[in-house]
């Protein structure tokens, strides 16, 4: 009878330990309550954004120059990224640099955070003990997250502080991080997505242009199959490829005005038939054997590509490098727009990558002091090696005058491609603000990968979207504004 | 004060699991009743809606149902690599520290790095597997295969300590019953059959228990490898919880399938509880 008892209480236990992974992370993220302040600074943040916003800026621009530089010496701000690898690197590099270069004695102390989802996550978590950093880098579509946060203090009062001229930032990658006319955000690492190509095998099967929509990628692929290569390309399911899709048809993704006048309440690229297109094409590219399934995420397509077995690639300018430095001379590696899946569709590309936000700690000289890095980073000099590190875009155009930027576009004239393609694009497009981008983005992927795998009709799929990510917005749009 | 001294000494380990254990258990049944907000605060009392709507979802089913499959083969797989892996080091030989090695290797290695290389092994196009194997098969975008992918690497990396506990099981048989039932003319099936195996039935028994509930836990795999793609082929429950909880921050919702989980790895080890009675001898 005891060693029932025992086994049976063995049994509780372990399975209990089953739980505590999630458990105590939980606890975590709910050990305090504040929920009333930041509840109400959000819903100052949604619906006064644009009044509030400037009568701040000129209650900071006072304060601000009435404080005397020297009081920030000696101040340190934490700035926590998402760069790792080569990327991570070439940051330190610039924290480095300011750290010993900067005449106000400020220390930036950078704190590598993981993923863009890790950082966010631990954000959240750290935000509510009040111990977060002083300057954050959030990914794109965590955008309209922390506008509704309620922790941030818009870049607009720091630049409006500073009389920073905000004509230097590129306007069409400044419009994604600009809402009723203030910029929430200072851009910092931005990439658009373009086609790659195999010169080579172009030459060799005739080819002389570059396709610029899915009906010329098959033709570009009948033509590849008769000089004897397959894989005409290598696309990867990735939510954002799907969203510069909707983008370059000039169409929405949420209602709202994208999300942009007012908080999104369903998606739009239902009705307007964006979602529709893009699958339909999407399918036939895949039916006719010409895009077979890579997989999922934004690198999924790239291996291929530069192991010279498919003739054509999608992915992010930041890629260029790793592609060039993969494919090692093997092949000449052609740049191209982003294609279309309509033909002629008028539209442009929106922006991906990081942008960096400011938290208010309620310390205005840290503040202070975070806009002098901010400035700092998005400096024509610091840009331009930024650029020629990463492959990242230059967020100023006064990069384009720096030696170090004319060197890097002089050995890789492919990134001039996304230069001329970022020009081209027009405010408008700037793309989808949407809280639950992360969610909806990975629905996205599923079902194309359902869709791909015989599972369901373009039409079917959707259906799906549209009923699963609306639920998600429905919930949400619940739970936060309501 | 006799009586009473036996629970002073319980205090300590009492203290460190009801911070580590049940007070986050029952936290978690609480935030299984509400919606989060954004910040994964409770906001709205719901009752058992959560649990409703997990109930009456097909994606949920799915996740169960690629669980079970998951864990069977895990749990076979590994179970049965580290008992021949076992077997095989139990004789002497030369160079037997190398392939005891080799076997409990999978022990030490983390299964995120793990799932990195298989994730390049397994390439279409430019993975060693297919090359080898003269295929051109998509391992792991293709529902058929994803999974089975990712359930053998899991048992080859639980098939470490696995190993490991079977090893030490063996050395405590003792090896005078083997030179018995060889006088009387058995032959090594039934030496193994007969002797090994009821020999080694506690050790079996336990590491049965642990893999079945490291099995229903594997996480890293799964994230690193496939995502729960593709569709939702390799959505195991585990998974699906980090999604809802971390990256779509609907904690109420995640919470709701932990308890669902937590009943159900509850109910597999008492029903183990209540086989050991039959088929273990100590």
């Amino acid at each position: 009878m005891k060693k029932r008892t025992v086994a049976v209480m063995m049994a509780a236990v372990m399975a209990a330990g089953s739980l505590v992974g999630c458990g105590a992370s939980d606890t975590a993220a709910v050990t305090e309550t504040q929920e009333n302040t930041a509840d109400e600074e959000q819903e100052d943040t949604v619906e006064d954004a644009t009044v509030g916003a400037n009568v701040e800026a000129v209650e900071n621009a006072e304060e601000l120059t009435a404080m005397d530089e020297s009081q920030l010496n000696g101040t340190t701000i934490t700035f926590w990224h998402a760069m790792g690898g080569v990327n991570g690197e070439a940051l330190d590099y610039l924290v480095n640099k300011f750290n010993e270069e900067n005449e106000y004695g400020i220390t930036v102390d950078a704190q590598y955070q993981g993923s863009y989802d890790d950082e966010i996550n631990k954000l959240k978590s750290a935000q509510l003990g009040n111990m977060g950093a002083d300057l954050v880098q959030v990914y794109d579509i965590g955008t309209r997250f922390m506008i509704d946060s309620g922790w941030i203090v818009p870049m607009q009062d720091l630049v409006d502080a500073d009389g920073f001229d905000l004509s230097v930032i590129e306007p069409n990658i400044a419009a994604y991080y600009t809402v009723g006319d203030t910029l929430y955000s200072m851009p910092f690492n931005s990439s658009t997505p373009i086609l790659y190509y195999n010169k080579d095998m172009f030459e060799d099967a005739g080819i002389e242009s570059a396709p610029t929509s899915f009906t010329e990628i098959a033709e570009a692929g009948d033509k590849l199959k008769a000089a004897g290569y397959d894989e005409t390309i290598s696309l990867a399911i990735y939510g954002w490829f799907f969203e510069q899709f909707t983008c370059k048809q000039g169409l929405e993704y949420v209602n709202n005005g994208n999300g942009r006048s007012s908080y999104a309440t369903a998606v739009a690229f239902d009705e307007n038939g964006a979602a529709l297109n893009i699958l339909t094409a999407w399918k036939d590219l895949y039916d006719g054997g010409y895009a077979p399934n890579v997989g999922r995420g934004g690198d999924a397509g790239l291996a291929d590509f530069s192991a010279g077995q498919s003739a054509m690639t999608l992915g992010s300018t930041a890629s260029l490098k790793q592609i060039l430095q993969d494919v090692n001379g093997k092949f000449e590696v052609g740049t191209a727009y982003f294609p279309t899946v309509v033909d002629g569709s008028e539209g442009g590309v929106s922006i991906g990558g990081g942008s960096l936000w400011a938290l208010d700690n309620g310390d205005d000289i840290k503040k202070a002091a975070t806009w002098k890095f901010v400035k700092f980073l998005v400096s024509a000099e610091s840009q331009a090696y930024w650029n020629a590190q990463t492959g990242y875009f230059p967020v100023t155009t006064e990069a384009h005058n720096e030696q170090v930027f004319k060197d890097n576009v002089a050995q890789y004239p492919q990134f001039q491609t996304a230069i001329d393609q970022l020009h081209d694009s027009a405010p408008q497009y700037a793309g989808a603000l949407l809280s639950v981008f992360p969610e909806a983005r990975a629905t996205v992927e599923t079902e194309i990968e359902n869709m791909l795998n015989g599972a369901q009709s373009p039409e079917d799929t959707v259906a799906k979207l549209a009923e699963q990510i609306n639920e998600a917005i429905t919930d949400y749009n619940e739970l936060n504004y309501e | 004060m006799k009586k009473l001294s036996p629970y002073f000494f319980l205090i300590p380990s009492l203290l460190i699991f009801s911070v580590f254990l049940f007070y986050p258990f029952f936290k978690t049944i609480y935030l299984s009743l509400y919606k989060t907000d954004q910040m994964g605060l409770p906001k709205k009392f719901v009752g058992m809606e959560n649990y409703r709507k997990l109930l009456t979802s097909t994606s949920f089913y799915n996740s169960l149902l690629v669980t079970l499959i998951f864990v069977l083969i895990v749990v076979i797989g590994s179970m049965s690599l580290g008992l021949i892996g076992a077997v095989l080091c139990n004789k002497a030989f030369p160079g037997i520290r190398v392939f005891s090695t080799a076997y409990a290797l999978p022990m030490a290695i983390a299964s995120s790095s793990a799932a990195m290389i298989f994730k390049i092994m397994l390439h279409p196009s430019v993975g060693i597997v297919n090359k080898l194997l003269g295929l051109s098969i998509n391992w792991i975008s293709d529902p058929r295969y994803a999974l089975i992918c990712v359930a053998v690497l899991t048992a080859w990396l639980n098939s470490g300590i696995n190993f490991l506990y079977f090893s030490a099981g063996l050395s405590n048989i003792d090896e005078t019953i083997y030179e018995r039932a060889s006088v009387d003319g058995a032959n090594e099936w039934q030496k193994f059959y007969r002797l090994t195996l009821p020999g080694l039935s506690p050790i079996l028994f336990y590491t049965l228990v642990v893999n079945i509930i490291q099995a229903f836990q594997s996480f890293g795999q799964v994230k690193i490898l496939t995502q729960g793609g593709p569709g939702e082929s390799t959505n195991l429950i585990v998974y699906s919880i980090y999604r809802d909880a971390f990256f779509n921050f609907k904690f109420g919702n995640a919470a709701a399938q932990s308890i669902i989980l937590f009943l159900i790895i509850m109910c597999l080890t008492l029903v183990m509880f209540k086989i050991e009675k039959k088929g273990v001898k100590y």
